[in-house]
């Protein structure tokens, strides 16, 4: 029970630090939906090959803003000196991770339910039930990401190299969920086959699951001593 | 700072210096037996040709690649348990040796992949793609490495980072495999039965392969202990002249 408080504790401090500034919202918002307007440009619009690759665009166009986050999550905690001040506090390394993820998981659903509302208006699709699949399998792709992400982020945060250094880390690991969530989204989204989904999204779960608990475990080792 | 490793460093490092001068003269031998067989004990293949027998060699690296990230796991997690910087040395030389072999599995695939598939490199393929994305992982791992500065930080990370890769390789498999099952299957298996010989070359090529990887990692590891004693003592140096 105290455990759960002080997740809260922390990840509320992380969003409410994110609430009163919103600037890094926004902007990382502006990137991302600049990143949907380029793919439009680079290929044909309104195309059916276009609209066959344009789930592989949604989630690349979610990939970035995540790995903004990421690297954002721990500079601040840096630059203030505050990283040290958790460590030395008696609170459990596993909550402290917790915190983390959760303010990160909470910041890329809200970013990214943006993005594919911009998705869905570049690229002209008809609002439909098969997006409450597709915002399903977002959410549990963003939860694995930012499970792995926490840890990798927490491990690059004091070095100069951190912001080319998380995505060499980060991108081989989640190579299924990338699979997983593109092949999803094209299924229900394009194809309206709905018989693979279950299987995708089962593969996100055990995704999230085993790299969750990987973090607790592991976290301890990243940020303590 | 007191000489903590140096000197059980730099014992063990003698030790594994003999043991690789002791595995040179068996490791040529079955080198020059892994050559005979793949290339004169062999059959040449009805169908593929010449180009079939660098198989021989491609699943030899193959074997001894996973074996080392299979090291660089254990290593990383009796690194943790136990807090000696020798299990560190060991992953990371593991690494750089399973790098070097998964390489030439990623060579040695296109050469034959191209005229037997037709393709350079199969994108719908379980086996390549998760080697594929097995190289990417450790090849980050070495980067990892390479950016931190020597010591008990970079040995819990780089062994955090080699739990986590490793943990990562069934998932992958899993997902490439669903992934190309509702992709169109451009390649076709074909479930060949080898001959005797070319069985008894293959495993010949993975004794001699997993042979040259237990010596490379000896003397790997000698260097980086002897490496990392010669920095204490270096270190040691510097602090009594002040």
């Amino acid at each position: 029970m105290k455990h759960i408080r002080l997740v809260w504790v922390l990840a509320a401090k992380d969003l409410r630090i994110e609430y009163r500034s919103r600037q890094a919202f926004l902007t990382t918002l502006f990137f991302a939906v600049l990143i949907l307007i380029i793919f439009n440009f680079a290929f044909d619009p309104g195309s059916a090959a276009t609209r066959e690759a344009s789930p592989g665009i949604l989630w690349v166009a979610l990939l970035f803003p995540g790995m903004i986050q990421l690297n954002r999550s721990f500079q601040s905690e840096m630059e203030e000196g505050t990283l040290q001040g958790i460590v030395l506090s008696p609170m459990d390394r596993g909550a402290f991770f917790l915190g983390k993820f959760l303010a990160n998981v909470v910041f890329l659903v809200a970013i990214d339910t943006l993005i594919l509302g911009a998705f869905i208006i570049f690229f002209n699709f008809a609002i439909e039930s098969a997006f409450f699949w597709v915002f399903v399998t977002m959410i549990a792709g963003v939860i694995g990401f930012s499970a792995v992400g926490t840890v990798f982020a927490a491990m690059v945060s004091n070095l100069r190299i951190r912001e080319v250094l998380l995505p060499i880390l980060l991108l081989p690991i989640v190579v299924p969920i990338i699979l997983a969530a593109v092949n999803a989204t094209r299924e229900v989204l394009i194809h309206q086959d709905f018989s693979t989904l279950g299987s995708w999204l089962q593969l996100l779960v055990a995704f999230d699951v085993i790299f969750v608990a990987a973090g607790f475990l592991v976290f301890d080792y990243v940020v303590g001593e | 700072m007191s000489l903590e490793n140096s000197p059980r460093f730099l014992n063990t490092a003698e030790r594994y210096l003999r043991w690789t001068r002791w595995l040179l003269a068996p490791l040529y031998l079955i080198g020059a037996l892994a050559l005979w067989a793949a290339f004169v004990h062999a059959p040449t293949e009805r169908v593929m040709g010449e180009v079939q027998r660098i198989f021989y060699f491609h699943v030899g690296a193959a074997w001894t690649g996973f074996l080392a990230f299979f090291v660089v796991f254990v290593a990383g997690i009796v690194y943790l348990v136990r807090r000696n910087l020798f299990w560190d040395e060991l992953a990371a030389s593991a690494a750089e040796i399973g790098v070097v072999f998964t390489t030439i599995v990623l060579t040695t695939g296109p050469i034959w992949a191209r005229p037997i598939w037709n393709t350079w490199w199969p994108w719908g393929d379980p086996r390549v793609m998760t080697t594929l994305v097995l190289w990417l992982i450790y090849v980050a791992y070495l980067i990892l490495r390479s950016s931190l500065a020597e010591g008990d930080r970079r040995a819990r990370l780089a062994a955090v980072f080699g739990i986590i890769g490793f943990i990562d390789v069934p998932i992958v498999w899993i997902s490439i495999r669903w992934w190309r099952t509702i992709h169109p299957v451009v390649i076709t298996r074909t479930g060949a039965r080898l001959a005797p010989e070319m069985l008894q070359a293959m495993l010949i090529a993975v004794a001699a392969f997993t042979l040259l990887f237990a010596t490379l990692l000896f003397f790997r590891t000698a260097m980086r202990l002897q490496d990392n004693a010669a920095e204490e003592l270096a270190q040691g140096v510097r602090e009594r002249s002040g």
